[in-house]
């Protein structure tokens, strides 16, 4: 498999924090001095704390800062309002939207729909990259044609498809799927195909049948790049969205973001900029917490 | 020799299946769809393309702006990713806001810098810069937060200055990781190329030929738009490995290539 | 020697002065001229047509008029129509623009400072094409059903008043943003079920591919739509001997076309552009050129901008509410007028549609 192929595994989150020493050392004076316990426990809890506000803290400096400057700049219109309104007439506007429900309204119409296409190419990415990691002849057959049609990004695909089925929900499914399907296939494969032949070894002598073989040591070990690969197939199932979104719809977010920028009113478009990020970072954080609660009996640490 | 020979026609089973498939469906008309073409079709049009020139007028001005908005992109995300890396304040600072930025799905600020740019090139140049800022700047931070310890402490003991350590270990260590960011920078370049062209619409380019093929019903253009699209996209690909393995020959590859 | 002086100071001086007034001469005419159309055209270089202004551009009469100033003028389409037209403007990229009345009026409220010097395309008509086999009859089976219209642009706004006057909210449609192109292949492939548009609607009719079930024309002319050339105060503050000159050629081809006589030529001469010259013959059926190229900006046409703005605020579509008295700036037309003695040849018309007294 090139190279190309391979960069979608590496490209990882950040590393998570160290695991705290405090904590260690409690557990060894527990023994020792049980009274002292409870000062130590809560000295390891006040500096864990005092850490994590501090890293809070400097976390919002340049944000707030950017804030303060956007304000002053719209407050003495060094940049046309037209061009950047003030950060009230943003806030102003989302919370009129969200009142009159239509933020929820479009909201739950973009959601259904990625949540559907994500859904649909997520499951054939997956069936997909099993049978390419586990059948030689089916890898044989199906990979280079499926190495052909991924080279195309999922933009290119677009015009092809509207002239196909049309400008209705189809379109949408179905781009939305083949984004998905890409990442979640190729990470499949590759973590079925990389799992350590010491394991596999092992597993043979114990005499594993192929499913014993398949569902404790394959599949516990290709998980970790598996989840990679769906966390990959989100993000860009999202950016599908709102491509689809902007070009031919009548509802959801990405209309929301063409329907500001056609009648000029930028508030609506920064309102749903933030809904967007603000969403994308949710549902990422909620799949990085599925991955840790899955991969829980991994040992922190390369 | 053999089995690989035919590990190769193995692979061409399914494309060539597909296509006479497609011809079958147009030659004995199984569907009635005025849109569908004939392969034959796809190659004339592709003949014709190439020869009045338009082909390569449409791939230039694309090929031309990605550029422009890569070589911008990369370089800052390199720029601000060795920052992040390397320096612990700048992370605590200025990581959490990147990383919430980064969420925000690229093509939702196309409007943003379609009103703050205005017409021309520039929009796109700045979109395309984006969408290489971030892979970059993350597998950059990742690549210098991985660089083991314990060669940071070697190169300690050995009394190495700042630049010495730079050159000699930390780079060295981040290059693979450093190399898959301005990867999919390159791949999410080439996609952000094509978006902004349909969405800012102005200039040539070859996004452009797609939405002229798909607004005038011209299938064969489409299609056509499409394959020299997957073939760019292989071509950038391909380059970029080539070079990856000259520059990182050094390195003994951990994952098995197949 | 003082005489030598003498002639010396008196040739530099007349030098001096030639030099200044060239100056001034040369500072008059810009160096270039950029004009924002708010429609895509067709081809490549552009055709486009449907309009005074397009008379103008296919001719390339401005270019000509400036030629002995050298002058450029870069004609800028855009795709995007009204919409992209205000992006460039907000960008200060442009110095005239052809626009519809509620882009230009979302410009104006959002504070972008222009003037509107010249109509160029008034009273221009609306229609609702559905499928050929559709069983939508009239404006109020809309209900619910995917309707294309480009927003932004004052198609926009004339469908959507048609549709309040027919007791439908925006939100009891699903109104789907598309650009004519689009909105043509839509229809033709079913995507939607009507679509608001202009004559790009008959072409799909005689293709067999839609019907026309409403005309803005044959319903009320408050349901028309009306198109004007502006020009940005700087530009016009810094050269308005060129923006007169402009003027005064783009109402040189209105004069020339209003002849009824010209008829045949004119769609003709709009024939070889977006579409073929029966198409645009059918949005003239019963009226006189005199009326519909008519640049005056009377009672009539600050009227229907007032009521734009108004409407607009109402729906929603606009924040504000711009003033627009002080928007229409008709110190070049008149001067065009004059200097042409062509005062009195296009008939006013006040604010209730019915005609000035000359």
């Amino acid at each position: 498999m090139p190279a190309v192929l391979n960069l979608v595994l590496t490209a990882t989150s950040p590393a998570p924090a160290a695991p705290l020493p405090e904590l260690a050392q409690t557990h060894k004076l527990a023994r020792k001095q049980p009274r002292a316990v409870g000062a130590v426990a809560w000295q390891g809890l006040r500096s864990w704390a005092a850490d994590w506000l501090l890293a809070w803290s400097l976390a919002w400096v340049v944000p707030l800062l950017l804030l303060a400057l956007w304000s002053v700049c719209s407050h003495y219109e060094w940049i046309a309002l037209q061009v950047l309104p003030s950060p009230q007439q943003v806030w102003t506007t989302l919370v009129d939207l969200t009142r009159s429900g239509e933020l929820l309204d479009n909201l739950q119409i973009s959601a259904v729909r990625v949540l559907y296409g994500f859904g649909i190419g997520a499951s054939v990415g997956l069936a997909l990259g099993v049978g390419l990691g586990l059948s030689r002849s089916f890898n044989a057959y199906v990979f280079p044609l499926f190495k052909a049609i991924s080279q195309v990004p999922v933009i290119g695909w677009l015009p092809l498809l509207m002239l196909l089925v049309g400008i209705d929900e189809a379109l949408k499914f179905l781009l939305i799927a083949k984004a998905a399907l890409v990442p979640v296939a190729v990470n499949t494969c590759q973590g079925i195909q990389g799992v350590a032949n010491a394991h596999v070894e092992v597993a043979k002598v114990f005499r594993f049948t192929r499913w014993q073989l398949l569902s404790k040591v394959v599949f516990p070990a290709a998980t970790a790049q598996i989840w990679n690969g769906l966390r990959y197939g989100f993000t860009h199932a999202w950016l599908a969205l709102v491509v689809v979104e902007l070009l031919a719809s009548s509802e959801g977010i990405g209309f929301m973001i063409v329907y500001g920028r056609q009648l000029f009113q930028l508030d609506i478009v920064l309102a749903a900029v933030v809904v967007v990020g603000v969403l994308g970072y949710l549902i990422d954080k909620l799949l990085g917490a599925a991955e840790s609660h899955l991969l829980r009996w991994r040992k922190p640490g390369l | 020799m053999t089995f690989l020979h035919l590990n190769k026609l193995r692979g061409l089973v399914l494309p060539a299946a597909l296509l006479l498939l497609w011809w079958l469906a147009v030659d004995r008309q199984w569907s009635t769809s005025p849109i569908l073409v004939s392969p034959v079709a796809v190659w004339d049009r592709a003949v014709l393309q190439v020869s009045s020139g338009e082909l390569w007028a449409a791939l230039s001005a694309s090929l031309w702006r990605d550029a422009q908005g890569f070589v911008i992109g990369t370089l800052a995300g390199l720029l601000f990713g060795s920052l992040l890396g390397g320096s612990r304040w700048f992370e605590k600072l200025l990581g959490p806001s990147f990383h919430t930025l980064k969420q925000i799905s690229l093509f939702a600020w196309i409007p943003l810098l379609s009103v703050w740019f205005g017409l021309g090139d520039s929009a796109k140049i700045a979109f395309i810069a984006m969408a290489a800022f971030f892979p970059v700047v993350l597998n950059t931070f990742e690549g210098f937060r991985s660089v083991p310890r314990e060669l940071i402490e070697v190169a300690r003991v050995f009394a190495f200055t700042p630049l010495q350590l730079w050159r000699r270990v930390v780079l060295p260590a981040a290059a693979p990781s450093i190399f898959t960011g301005i990867h999919l920078s390159l791949i999410y370049t080439w996609l952000a190329t094509l978006g902004a062209e349909y969405l800012l619409v102005s200039g040539k380019g070859i996004g452009n030929t797609l939405i002229d093929g798909r607004e005038h019903f011209w299938m064969d253009l489409v299609l056509f738009g499409v394959l020299v699209i997957g073939a760019v996209g292989y071509a950038l690909n391909h380059a970029l490995s080539l070079i990856e393995k000259r520059l990182l020959a050094w390195r003994q590859k951990t994952i098995a290539q197949y | 020697m003082n005489r030598r002086i003498g002639l010396w100071a008196l040739a530099l001086g007349l030098l001096g002065t030639a030099f200044v007034q060239a100056q001034e001469v040369k500072t008059d005419a810009p160096a270039v001229i950029r004009i924002g159309v708010a429609t895509g055209g067709v081809g490549n270089p552009i055709r486009h047509g449907g309009t005074s202004t397009a008379l103008a551009y296919a001719d390339k009469a401005i270019e000509e008029e400036f030629r002995k100033d050298g002058t450029k003028v870069e004609w800028i389409f855009f795709k995007g129509a009204g919409p992209a037209v205000n992006e460039a403007l907000v960008n200060k990229q442009l110095d005239l623009a052809w626009q519809g009345d509620l882009p230009s009026i979302v410009h104006r409220a959002a504070g972008v400072k222009t003037k509107i010097i010249l109509g160029s395309g008034v009273r221009n008509g609306l229609y609702l094409g559905v499928s050929p086999d559709s069983d939508i009859r009239r404006i109020e089976d809309l209900r619910g059903k995917r309707v294309s219209v480009f927003k932004g642009t004052n198609l926009h706004l004339a469908a959507v008043r048609a549709l309040a006057d027919h007791g439908l909210k925006e939100k009891d449609v699903k109104l789907i943003n598309l650009d004519p192109a689009a909105s043509a292949a839509a229809l033709a492939s079913k995507d939607i079920d009507a679509s608001f548009d202009y004559v790009g609607l008959f072409n799909l009719r005689d293709k067999g591919l839609a019907k026309i079930i409403w005309s803005a024309h044959e319903d009320n002319f408050k349901y028309t739509r009306q198109t004007v050339l502006l020009v940005t105060d700087e530009f016009a503050a810094k050269h308005a001997k060129a923006v007169e000159r402009v003027v005064k050629v783009v109402v040189k081809y209105a004069h020339k076309y209003s002849d009824e006589n010209r008829r045949a030529e004119l769609f003709d001469a709009w024939g070889k552009a977006e579409y073929p010259d029966k198409i645009w013959r059918e949005d003239f059926i019963g009226q006189p050129l005199r009326v519909r190229l008519s640049p005056l900006l009377d009672p009539f046409l600050v009227a229907r901008y007032k009521d734009a703005a108004n409407e607009a605020f109402e729906l929603k579509l606009t924040r504000a509410k711009p003033e627009i008295d002080s928007w229409f700036d008709s110190r070049y037309l008149n001067a065009a007028l004059k200097e042409l003695k062509l005062e009195g040849y296009w008939p006013a018309y006040a604010a209730n549609g019915q005609q000035v007294g000359r």
